[in-house]
């Protein structure tokens, strides 16, 4: 048997990548990421000089070891030179690994999802994650927790409610079939219900709703190191867990009762997996507010260029995710000189036309299907 | 006759098992009992519970009442990972968008022997390579699942379930949308297997024919309860298909294997009573293995009086022409068109004021039809259905596609879709009522 | 009977899984690492050698460094209180909508609003969202905003780059006064601030007083309605915002001797149905003006023409900015013109 063995497996194909062009499309995507990682620190409000930002950079890191002065042309001036290191190093970088973070959490938590759902069309909120989040940090806004608190309060109540609206679903379609379509539909009431809830506070409390309405677009301007730290440990631990199922999505494809016939046990993996993206999700809700569509583009870009295999799909949405939103934010930052604009305007705004042409492609594929 | 008893020999038992659904019962306290190596077939008509009982041994539904076993362990108390390596499911139909190779795909069968955290084993790689070459996909493994045809997608899923390597199989209408060609060629990979491996396979089979031909054993559901079960020189009876089918047949026998298989009595509808109705037609239909019933439809749907045929009995477009009150003429499960039937369909053709055909595999039982209409081309407007071409589904090694171009040359037109074939017909209809009112002029060329 | 075919090497027994699971970790562990040395390496800018303790509006405690040089100010109402106080010299970043929206030129002329030569480049916060790199770029010592700034701004501000952000938005008509006194004390400006506490301490007495005549007098308080941000035409729900309880309009209606109309309303900003107003028959409606609103666009709400107050010549307009931003205009310019409408010919 083992030289029979031996003769199928050295002929065999799994010797050798079966996609040398995926691999390249891949290979594309992380040398775009590296490039745009380089370039965002030169992006922002403040026109820095290049040779200014890279300088400092390499000053903080080498603790003054590579260049004593963290500034070369503007010595002359210290308050111009600390503001431009404040503006490098605690401004621009943490609010880059932000972008980074938040964006890959939603881009795994898309691709999990639709997955799950078997729905190219589902995205990281489906299922009222951003009406429960927004509901956590109105309560914040609307009753002024002290300022001080505030702070803290506002990531916890976000994520609270945020990862609350995902459970409660899980929990009101526990025990019932536990269909998918079951969980779509509560999901659906629920976010429909959260966000009356939601008007009905800021009726009352008019105080809040500007601040509420602009944590509904969404943006990374409020990044920290600290911050940067807490979302990178929540968003690194879940994501973990979900890279490691992506064989059981593949297979959940085949659809529940083939999946099941595989040893797959589909209704307990939607629940964990579910939980497990919400969780993600809430995270990046928790930080960022509400962005839309990365997580519904991510997946799609890495399916339409690289392989629809979940063992690739859900690492690279992460990364195609966190790259879509640094170059939203690099986007806001820059399109009209001098003025910050949410970030989750210019998501959408590349996302929605990415959505309608997915739409339309869709469509012409059943059409071709039904004649 | 009877199986070994409901002891803990057998593969797998069913105990006195009853299904629910609401106040619909769906099964009704049925024993089976099936032992090692067995090849089972279950057959019946639709909705008879076929498909219920397989999913009641592969641990989807629960029983309302009775036990179901594998192995001799209650379905339920079997960890999902057990199951899985226990039997193995082969759908009618199995939807997936993605598009993993065909070595993938087949390896997703290994899925209860892996690890979270380990590797594909030799093991696996082995067992996909050979059901791969079993299956005669060795050659594909690298494609993407979404290139392969019916037939061809339908042997992967098969090869997923042999990678799994499971003592038991079981087929739910595996080749219900397959053309008789590939019918035939899935079923008998599947006889061959289990037989070299000892493998048990249960199927749920509608063609009673294909059920006799492979099965050791047959088994017979009629709205729920179990009417039959053991030999199928035994069970298969001209009074079986009367009560359970009410169809009316002859039994014949194979003269080659000695297999038994039904005739069902022809149902020709004459001529005059076509004709006699209002409106525009007949419009004939040549169709087969589920290709013309979508036509069948449209057609009738469109207040066209249809007729069609050659088919074979039990075919997709046969039942769907019985059931749209179409007349047809039909020919016994995968014979090729005899004397008698060619006769009758060259009847139907003469009287048809357009005839279409529908975009159906072509193979040695079903050329005649191409045959027999050429002579009716020239004198009767003929459009041919082609949204893929006739080389890919011709199935009579090129004979297909040179009756195709015979049929073209004589003045058929091709159109690529039903709604073109819609839009033909209404300007035809114009043109004809504006020119002579109530007679039947030739096409306008 | 090997298991591991010699044509894949040891490498090919790590898992998709267990690679995937690596590379996050190393990328965790390289970023984590870097978090860590970048927390090591801020730089706060050292405090001011004198520094005093303030408590803010919304119950903070700040350090502040005593008659900062360099100030972003981000609320037009703060920056009335720095223009009356003489202090425009320590601006350096102001909010845009003082910059450059009109914010301001709706309370002063056009040569005081020059005078102050807030250019738009100075404008850090566009709403609640404020622009961080710009405002590092001035390098101010003192952030003083409203409540519309974000928590989460606060606290990166005042934790990470050590700029103390005092918060002022007095919730009473005598708190605009305290938060005068408060910038006073803070900018060493209290001859300035002792004046203008005096004018405003003047107005509220004034028109407590007036109040204090009338009911002596037995004379009846008017109903008044003062609604402002039209409600634009073909709006499903068309009707007229206006002041409910807990709020400076309704304050600033009872110093000036009238009872608003939603008083009682369950809503702080209740938006008043024309029959609701058909009903409440107010003598007096006031309407906000400014940033290009007047007669025409309240005129077009449902039932405007029927309004008894109307009919009788008595729906006037008012300046928005002394209705709704509280601070020494309102006092100043607000109060004594509400009074003058609603009692003319009372002495003030």
């Amino acid at each position: 048997m083992s030289a029979a063995a031996d003769a199928v497996d050295a002929a065999s194909p799994h010797s050798r990548p079966p996609h040398p062009g995926r691999w390249r499309s891949a290979l594309a995507i992380t040398l775009l990421g590296v490039a745009l990682v380089l370039l965002s620190p030169l992006v922002g409000s403040v026109p820095i000089p290049p040779t200014e930002v890279f300088r400092i950079i390499l000053h903080q890191l080498s603790g003054g070891a590579v260049y004593a002065q963290p500034c070369a042309g503007v010595t002359d001036s210290a308050p111009l030179c600390s503001a431009y290191v404040e503006i490098v190093w605690d401004e621009r970088l943490p609010v880059l690994l932000l972008a980074l973070l938040a964006g890959a959490a939603l881009g795994i938590s898309g691709a999990t999802l639709q997955g799950v759902f078997r729905n190219p069309l589902a995205d990281p909120y489906l299922l009222g994650l951003s009406s429960g989040g927004a509901l956590g940090a109105a309560f914040v806004y609307v009753f002024r927790i002290g300022e001080a608190e505030a702070s803290l309060v506002l990531p916890v109540l976000a994520f609270a409610g945020s990862l609350g609206a995902g459970v409660a679903i899980l929990l009101a379609a526990r025990g019932r079939s536990g269909s998918v379509e079951t969980l779509l539909l509560t999901g659906v009431a629920l976010a429909s219900f959260l966000s009356a809830t939601l008007t009905i506070v800021l009726l009352y409390n008019p105080t809040g709703s500007l601040q509420v309405s602009f944590w509904l677009l969404g943006g990374v301007g409020g990044a920290t190191w600290n911050r940067d730290g807490v979302a990178f440990g929540g968003i690194l631990i879940a994501s973990t867990l979900l890279v490691l199922h992506g064989r059981e999505l593949n297979v959940m494809q085949l659809g529940n009762d083939v999946a099941q016939s595989i040893g797959v046990p589909t209704a307990r993996l939607r629940q964990r997996l579910i939980l497990l993206a919400s969780l993600v999700t809430a995270m990046a809700v928790a930080f960022t507010g509400v962005v839309g569509f990365v997580g519904l583009v991510a997946p799609h870009i890495v399916r339409r260029t690289v392989s629809s295999d979940y063992r690739v799909v859900l690492p690279l949405s992460a990364m195609t995710g966190g790259l879509f939103l640094l170059a939203a934010n690099d986007l806001a930052v820059t399109v009209l000189p001098g003025t910050q604009l949410p970030v989750g305007i210019f998501t959408s705004f590349a996302g929605a036309p990415f959505f309608l042409t997915l739409l339309y492609r869709r469509r012409q594929a059943s059409t071709m299907g039904d004649s | 006759m009877r199986a070994p008893s409901a002891s803990g020999r057998a593969v797998a038992g069913l105990e006195g098992v009853t299904v629910r659904f609401g106040s619909r019962t769906v099964l009704h306290e049925v024993d089976l009992s099936v032992g090692a190596g067995e090849f089972v077939a279950l057959a019946g008509p639709n909705g008879s519970g076929k498909t219920t009982l397989l999913r009641v041994l592969l641990g989807f539904i629960r029983p309302s009442a009775g036990r179901a076993t594998l192995f001799g362990t209650p379905v339920d108390e079997l960890p999902i990972t057990e199951r899985a390596r226990r039997v193995a499911w082969v759908p009618q139909e199995e939807a997936n968008r993605d598009n993993p190779t065909v070595r993938e795909y087949v390896g997703y069968g290994r899925y209860p022997y892996r690890g979270r955290f380990q590797a594909e084993s030799a093991v696996d790689r082995e067992r996909v390579e050979e059901s791969l070459s079993d299956l005669g996909l060795g050659d594909r493994g690298d494609d993407g699942v979404q290139t392969l045809s019916g037939g061809e997608r339908q042997r992967a899923v098969l090869g997923r379930a042999l990678a799994q390597d499971t003592p038991l199989i079981l087929l739910d209408e595996p080749t219900s949308h397959l053309d008789i060609g590939h019918q035939l060629d899935i079923l008998e990979r599947v006889r061959t297997l289990s037989r070299r491996r000892g493998t048990t396979v249960i199927a749920a089979l509608h063609d009673l024919n294909l059920a006799a031909r492979f099965a050791d054993r047959v088994v017979i559901l009629s709205r729920g309860r179990k009417y039959d079960d053991g030999d199928p020189a035994r069970v298969l009876s001209e009074g079986l298909l009367a009560r359970v089918w009410g169809v009316t047949a002859d039994l014949r026998r194979d003269p080659r294997t000695g297999v038994p298989y039904l005739l069902p009595h022809q149902r020709v509808v004459e001529g005059p009573a076509i004709l006699a109705g209002p409106g525009f037609g007949p419009v004939h239909v040549v169709g087969g293995g589920g290709a013309g019933a979508p036509v069948l439809r449209a057609l009738s749907d469109d207040g066209y009086r249809v007729t069609t045929g050659a088919l074979h009995l039990l075919d997709t477009d046969a039942e769907t022409a019985e059931v749209l009150g179409i007349p047809m003429v039909v020919e016994v499960p995968f014979a090729p068109l005899g004397a008698e039937v060619r006769s009758a369909h060259r009847r139907l053709l003469e009287q048809a004021r357009v005839i279409v055909v529908a975009p159906f595999a072509v193979g040695p039982s079903n050329i005649a039809n191409l045959d027999d209409l050429e002579p009716f081309v020239p004198q009767t407007p003929t459009y041919l259905l082609a949204p893929t071409p006739i080389d890919q589904r011709d199935f009579a090694g090129g004979a297909g596609a040179r009756a195709w171009e015979a049929l073209r040359s004589a003045g058929a037109r091709e159109v690529d879709g039903l709604p073109a074939l819609q839009a033909e017909l209404r300007s035809l209809e114009a043109r004809w009522r504006s020119a002579v009112p109530a007679a039947a002029p030739a096409l306008p060329s | 009977m090997s298991l591991n075919p010699p044509s894949t090497g040891p490498a090919r027994s790590i898992s998709f899984a267990w690679f995937a699971v690596a590379v996050l970790v190393a990328a965790g562990a390289a970023v984590a690492a870097t978090a860590a040395y970048f927390e090591i390496r801020q730089n706060h800018p050292s405090a001011s050698a004198t520094t005093m303790s303030l408590t803010d509006d919304v119950g903070r405690t700040v350090n502040v460094p005593v008659n900062p040089s360099r100030v972003a100010v981000l609320s037009p109402s703060i920056m009335d209180s720095m223009y009356r106080l003489g202090l425009r010299s320590h601006v350096v970043a102001v909010d845009c909508y003082s910059a450059a929206f009109g914010g301001l030129s709706a309370d002063y002329s056009s040569d005081q609003v020059s005078l102050w030569n807030l250019s738009s480049s100075m404008c850090v916060q566009v709403g609640p969202t404020l622009n961080v790199e710009q405002l590092l770029a001035v390098s101010p010592q003192l952030v003083l905003a409203s409540t519309i700034i974000s928590v989460a701004d606060v606290e990166e501000i005042s934790t990470t780059y050590g700029i103390p952000v005092l918060i002022l938005q007095p919730t009473t008509l005598s708190g605009i006064v305290l938060d005068v006194d408060l910038l006073g004390s803070l900018f060493h400006a209290s001859a300035s601030a002792s004046l203008l506490s005096a004018d405003l301490a003047l107005g509220l007495g004034n028109a407590t007083r007036v109040a204090q005549n009338l009911t002596n007098a037995g004379t009846p308080f008017p109903t008044v309605m003062v609604t402002y941000s039209p409600v634009a035409a073909g709006s499903p729900s068309p009707g007229y915002y206006s002041f409910g309880p807990g709020t400076f309009g309704t304050s600033l209606i009872e110093l000036a001797s009238a009872t608003s109309i939603s008083a009682n309303s369950t809503l702080p900003y209740p938006e008043l149905s024309g029959s609701a107003v058909l009903a409440a028959r107010p003598q007096f409606i006031v309407y906000g003006t400014g940033f290009g609103l007047g007669l025409p666009d309240y005129a077009q709400g449902p039932d405007w023409s029927s309004f008894a107050a109307v009919q009788s010549g008595r729906a006037i307009g008012l300046n928005s900015n002394f209705l709704t931003e509280p601070d020494p205009t309102m006092i100043l310019d607000g109060l004594p013109a509400l009074l003058a409408l609603f009692h003319p010919g009372v002495p003030v």
